[in-house]
């Protein structure tokens, strides 16, 4: 059965069979590369990035900077490249025509087949994909640390990752995402995008995009499913752990503020880019990949600092038509606490505005540093005691991210040697 | 009326005993269903130095506008000055 993703084209897995991995490896040069290439390896590999089959051409960046497409038409919203120096390309003798193997750690993780090697302007490519070329906004920033040249071509990792734990069971795969939402008899499924731990705020988010994506379905069986998706990727200092983020997501089903039958956790790799609208474009690529129907954006999705409108993440969608995107956008406003209402709700609904508070994770995160625990309305205490027990299982005493957990963390994956 | 940015010191136990001491309990605003709070203001520029002075400290400008993560050590002396002042425009002096 074909299984189907973003840009109606097949995921298909590109990972090397055992049986032939020998072989094909054999006296390839070898060429190591950063974690986070090594990331988007896996992500091309399993199909989380499909219809990509490797790292783009020219021709693709180009048109993925102006158009936010595909040379082929197919929307595609921030640059996937693989970057080399020219001493690199001198030094491993990387040519178009030739096939090489990237490695990661020592470790063999895919057979490039090199198809061009090209210069793109770093400058119009940030300001394009970013809208600034201010260096202060991270994506820009890691743009401007691309190297010379940049190398086109389809990938195919040698074997499979393993992924450690705490993570194992979170890293879902798209074709086994598509099992698990038929295992559950999921008619509909809703993503909640998420690189922090949850309070209320957060829940009310979830809930109010299930009940939205519900709809018209009957209910004597829940029909519809939340899957989380936290974004597992480069961490600042300041950072919640990426330990923490996924099991105090995970807890909020197992303490049974979400039922069962419509709640699952999961984590993607990627380098959060913070490029706002793109990125939530990006997104809805990713979750359709995964089988998803539904995708919510909230306020300022992806953003960082001021650099894009609170809703531009919402209005990006209208620009193309429904039957180009596998997932549909659910764009949603903010919830808050509102005293009058005495409960956390929902900007659309509440006509309080004068007396609502607003609540975010770094004001809750002031709240726990000065000493106090937040009521549960805000902040559910399961995830308050998760959050000190993955402090010292996991960070070093901290539960966000330090210079010790940098250097020290246990990886997110490691690749076997051979 | 110009503008102010608020520090937010949460009332843990021992702060509120010393509002009580210090007959300023009134002082402290509730806030998220029960939490007690003193919203110590500051100005734009007061905002900008303490930001710089702090580095790990964050204005929040995307959601509740206030300055948060401030080091404990820090908001201790805000509060204790607040205690000795009984006035919530402390920074100046705090700045000092």
């Amino acid at each position: 059965m074909s299984e189907i993703g973003h840009g109606g084209r097949e995921i298909v897995e590109r990972i090397l069979d055992p049986r032939t991995t020998g072989e094909r490896i054999k006296g390839l040069k070898k060429v190591p590369v950063r974690e986070q290439i090594a990331v988007e390896v896996i992500d091309i590999a399993y199909g989380f990035f499909s219809p990509l089959q490797g790292f783009l051409g020219k021709k693709d960046v180009q048109s993925v900077c102006k158009k936010m497409r595909l040379a082929d038409g197919t929307i595609w919203s921030i640059p996937i490249v693989f970057d080399l120096s020219d001493k690199e390309i001198a030094d491993y003798g990387v040519k178009e025509g030739e096939s090489i193997l990237l490695t990661y750690k020592d470790s063999p993780i895919a057979v490039f087949d090199v198809e061009e090697i090209y210069e793109y302007n770093k400058q119009e490519m940030a300001k394009d994909v970013y809208g600034t070329n201010e260096e202060k906004h991270p994506g820009v920033k890691l743009t401007y640390q691309y190297k010379d040249k940049f190398v086109g071509g389809k990938i195919t990792m040698v074997s499979k990752p393993t992924i450690n734990e705490p993570f194992t069971e979170f890293l879902v795969t798209p074709l086994e995402m598509r099992k698990k939402i038929r295992e559950k008899g999921w008619v509909r499924t809703v993503a909640h995008q998420t690189r922090n731990v949850p309070h209320t705020g957060h829940e009310w988010l979830m809930k109010g995009s299930w009940l939205s994506a519900y709809g018209e379905l009957p209910v004597e069986k829940m029909m519809v499913g939340v899957i989380v998706n936290a974004i597992i990727g480069e961490k600042r200092p300041g950072d919640y752990i990426d330990e923490a983020i996924v099991l105090c997501h995970d807890v909020l089903r197992k303490a049974g503020y979400f039922r069962e039958d419509v709640h699952l956790t999961s984590i993607s790799l990627w380098d959060m880019r913070y490029a706002g609208p793109r990125e939530a474009v990006f997104h809805a690529a990713l979750r359709a990949n995964l089988g998803i129907t539904h995708h919510m954006f909230g306020r300022d999705h992806a953003g960082v600092g001021t650099y894009y409108g609170p809703y531009d993440a919402h209005r990006i969608f209208d620009q193309f038509d429904s039957n180009e995107l596998n997932i549909k956008p659910v764009r949603v406003l903010e919830w808050w606490y509102c005293p009058v209402c005495a409960e956390v709700t929902y900007m659309g609904l509440c006509n309080h505005k004068d007396k609502v508070q607003n609540f975010s994770g770094t004001l809750i995160r002031s709240i726990i540093q000065d000493g106090v625990k937040p009521p549960r309305l805000i902040f559910r205490p399961e995830v308050f005691d998760l959050i000190e027990e993955c402090a010292n299982k996991y960070g070093m005493g901290s539960a966000y991210v330090t210079k010790d957990y940098l250097a020290n963390r246990n990886p997110v994956f490691t690749f076997p040697k051979l | 009326m110009t503008e102010t940015f608020p520090i937010n010191i949460w009332i843990n136990e021992e702060r509120y005993q010393k509002l009580q001491e210090a007959g300023l309990s009134a002082m402290a605003q509730e806030m998220l269903a029960g939490l007690k709070v003193l919203r110590v203001p500051t100005t734009a520029e007061q905002r900008d130095d303490i930001l710089k002075k702090y580095p790990t400290a964050k204005y929040d400008s995307a959601t509740t506008k206030s300055i948060e993560l401030l080091p404990r050590d820090a908001k201790d002396r805000i509060f204790s000055l607040i205690v000795d002042r009984k006035t919530l425009d402390v920074i100046e002096e705090f700045l000092k």
